[in-house]
């Protein structure tokens, strides 16, 4: 170690200097020694760079959240995308080609935003391999020996007269050192005793544990996105079963949906009572609710939405049954807020739209326990024939008897598989750990001196270097008093900063 | 229990207001003398330096009855209500008020340091008067709340990592208006920058806790764990620029007028991140 002041702080307090991580990567050799590695190295070793990355995602971010942002499946099909941006020209006007052009309006699975949280990553992991060296060779193995010139420079610094032998001084040193709850390190020489003392001193690791901890969150996020799957909208009716698809081989089934309200209105509890088929066999039955999934294989069946279905039943003119199924009515129409479902009827070239009653009022179109049933070709769309049922009621339409069966229920699930998430939960306990370490228990270093004095008395001198980030006046003023008092001898030394007086 | 709880309230909402009056009796006349000393004056400055720090004394008593009858406050209204203070916007109110008070008073006793007061307690106090304008009956929980034990310490970690985040703001204004050590009666800047560096030491940490605990939450309730809705993305946001000031600090050695902007630039997105939910809508529609 160097012994002036100025470098000490740097090296000591195992923060990397400019001046530091600049010879780092060229000190290095071998596999470093080509100039171009050399330059994007000492280029992901800046904090300048990760402080302007941070400024720029935080701009990013913000603009993502007062924008609105374009769906995922809106975005795949260039249709509803050029119809999306319609809509949101009633909102930006003129910016809106402007906004869409650069991406702005998909900014979190945006190319550019993946770029940035790339760079971040990289930047991050240099950094951090960067400080490594540094932070090791502050905590193992300490240098317990300290010269004379140290203790005269140390930012904090203080020198004692012990009235005794020089061992028993030591001792008294160690002693207090070790109530302080201080690890306490000493080479005693003929004329001397040299000690070393810290606390938390892995504390310094705390900043890997962090740092790699945001790795792993990305690393999670690459892992639910290569091998997990999800549906938000998994709808099944009640008394239905539905396959998953997703390349699973599952199918799920409800059995019955109940939502309960608190009398005072607001809603109490939504849940569904499923079962899960894999290979036509059952395999699991449980209740899904809002905060308590279903499990089954790493896929989670979260309750997320539900309402109405219609059981509709479908005969030809022999009476054969064609259709007979709940039809959820989980869609909106454009015009008026109703809610809609569907369901084709292959052979006859038919797809039937179910149009519910709009809730809350008197609907002149579709009246308050009926359905408004309408048929149209299956190739083109073009409309066959509508009309209203009332349940319970056959009517012919285009050649076929339908009914209305009766009302019923549907749910909702978000259907998900995300293998990344033990990663991420992995990573967050590290990072508070981390965090935790790092800055509820930081590593606190005093080395001291005690030699004998001519008069067969010691003399102990006890010093703390400076650390860049953060005063230790407090600690060691109360290390001193400890070492003063243990010693009960007179004191020397600087005398406290801080008067008892409010201010 | 429900009126306890409001009584409770009303006195540590009192309490605080009449603190905050002593505490500026105290500052700005500690600040009348020293003009007057300057000015050369006839006026015996003895005589009214007792009653300054009288008004000191009593105003810090003040501050830790508020503390003990907000205490009480959220203590009576979880027994009333049979959860933590996470359902609405008053509870939250209360709980982020008591917060700041929590760590003020933690501040004051680690530092001796009543100047903070002027900062600290007109924020607790406007907390507590904007949760006189929101509705504080006791409603029933919605299924996406119905998750007692991470809620409460989701919200229990929130209002001390936002305390921090205003003691770190208190500290820095003050650090602004204390021009080379030259007001007598604020602290040094040394002081006032140490107290914004290790407040946010505190909060850091917490404030990456609140977030993972979101997190979690989200993934239970809803699924998915992070969705980029306004309020899980402005508590991010919040948390990366405590984290540039940090790197900042330590790494490049930021100090002073820099450091101190993105303090209250961070206490900013702090607020932001409280009240977004009301410009924002988004998952997080309750509080």
């Amino acid at each position: 170690m160097v012994e002036t002041q100025g470098s000490y702080s740097a090296a000591d307090s195992g923060k990397v200097l400019p001046t530091v991580a600049r010879g780092g990567a060229g000190a290095r050799g071998g596999i470093w020694e080509f100039e171009v590695v050399g330059r994007i190295w000492r280029f992901f070793t800046s904090v300048r760079l990760a402080l302007v990355l941070i400024l720029i995602l935080t701009g990013a971010v913000l603009v993502g959240t007062l924008l609105d942002q374009i769906p995922g499946s809106v975005l795949s099909d260039s249709a509803a995308h050029a119809q999306w941006l319609d809509r949101a020209r009633t909102k930006y006007g003129v910016w809106t080609n402007a906004f869409d052009f650069l991406g702005l309006f998909n900014v979190f699975h945006g190319l550019w935003f993946r770029v940035l949280i790339g760079l971040l990553t990289a930047n991050i992991i240099v950094c951090t391999l960067n400080r490594w060296k540094g932070i090791w060779a502050t905590v193992f193995p300490p240098r317990v020996r300290m010269s004379d010139t140290f203790f005269q420079h140390a930012r904090y610094n203080a020198t004692f007269a012990a009235p005794m032998t020089l061992p028993a001084a030591a001792e008294r040193v160690k002693r207090s050192l070790r109530r302080s709850r201080y690890r306490v390190q000493m080479e005693t020489g003929d004329e001397s005793v040299a000690i070393y003392a810290d606390r938390n001193r892995f504390s310094r690791f705390g900043t890997f544990l962090a740092h790699l901890s945001i790795v792993l969150i990305l690393a999670g996020t690459v892992v639910g996105g290569m091998w997990g799957f999800s549906d938000s909208e998994f709808i099944v009716a009640e008394g239905a079963t539905r396959d998953l698809g997703l390349g699973t081989n599952i199918s799920v089934g409800l059995e019955h949906f109940t939502d309960e309200y608190y009398l005072e209105g607001p809603p109490k509890d939504f849940r569904s009572d499923i079962v899960i088929y894999e290979g036509g066999k059952e395999v699991k039955r449980g209740t899904t609710r809002v905060n308590s999934p279903v499990k089954y294989k790493g896929i989670r069946f979260h309750q997320s939405f539900f309402g109405q279905a219609a059981v509709m039943q479908v005969k030809d003119e022999a009476g054969t049954e064609l259709f007979n199924a709940p039809v959820p009515l989980a869609w909106q129409t454009r015009d008026g807020g109703r809610p809609v479902g569907s369901f084709d009827l292959r052979e006859q070239g038919m797809t039937v739209y179910v149009v519910g009653p709009r809730s809350g009022e008197t609907d002149p179109l579709v009246p308050a326990g009926e359905m408004r049933m309408e048929v149209y070709k299956l190739d083109g769309g073009t409309l066959i024939t509508a009309d209203n049922l009332s349940q319970g009621t056959a009517k012919q339409v285009a050649g076929l008897s339908v009914t209305f069966t009766r009302e019923s229920r549907f749910t909702g699930l978000k259907v998900v598989k995300d293998p990344g998430t033990n990663i991420i939960w992995i990573a967050s306990a590290l990072m508070v750990i981390g965090l935790i370490m790092l800055f509820y228990l930081p590593h606190r270093r005093l080395w001291a001196l005690v030699k004998r004095r001519d008069d067969g008395t010691a003399e102990v001198k006890v010093g703390m270097t400076a650390q860049r980030d953060m005063s230790l006046e407090a600690e060691f003023s109360r290390l001193r008093e400890r070492v003063a008092s243990a010693l009960r001898g007179e004191k020397s030394g600087r005398t406290s900063a801080q008067g008892d007086k409010d201010v | 229990m429900y009126e306890l709880s409001q009584y409770a309230f009303v006195a540590a909402f009192a309490a605080l207001a009449a603190a905050l009056l002593l505490h500026l009796v105290n500052v700005l006349g500690a600040r009348g003398l020293q003009a007057i000393s300057v000015g050369g004056g006839t006026v015996s400055v003895p005589t009214f330096g007792p009653i300054l720090d009288t008004a000191g004394r009593y105003g810090t008593i003040l501050t830790v009855n508020s503390f003990a009858f907000l205490t009480a406050s959220l203590v009576f209204r979880a027994i009333a209500s049979g959860h933590g203070p996470f359902s609405n916007m008053y509870e939250f109110s209360v709980a982020f008020g008591w917060g700041a008070l929590a760590l003020f008073l933690y501040f004051q006793f680690q530092y001796r340091l009543r100047t903070l007061a002027l900062l600290v307690l007109p924020i607790a106090l406007g907390l507590l008067a904007y949760a006189t304008t929101v509705p504080s009956e006791i409603t029933p929980l919605v299924p996406a709340l119905q998750n007692d034990l991470l809620l409460t310490v989701h919200v229990a970690v929130a209002i001390i990592a936002y305390g921090a985040f205003a003691i770190a703001f208190g500290a820095a204004v003050l650090f602004l208006i204390q021009r080379k050590d030259s007001i007598r009666w604020l602290p040094k800047k040394a002081l006032l920058d140490e107290i914004g560096y290790k407040a946010v030491m505190v909060g850091f940490p917490m404030m990456a806790l609140v977030i993972i605990l979101g997190a979690l939450w989200a993934d239970i309730a809803w699924g998915t764990y992070w969705s980029w809705d306004p309020k899980e993305t402005a508590s991010l946001v919040t948390w990366l620029l405590y984290g540039a000031y940090l790197h900042a600090r330590v790494l490049r050695g930021w100090r002073g007028e820099r450091s101190a902007a993105l303090l209250i630039l961070g206490f900013g997105a702090t607020l932001f991140t409280y009240y977004g939910n009301l410009f924002f809508g988004g998952l997080h529609s309750y509080g």
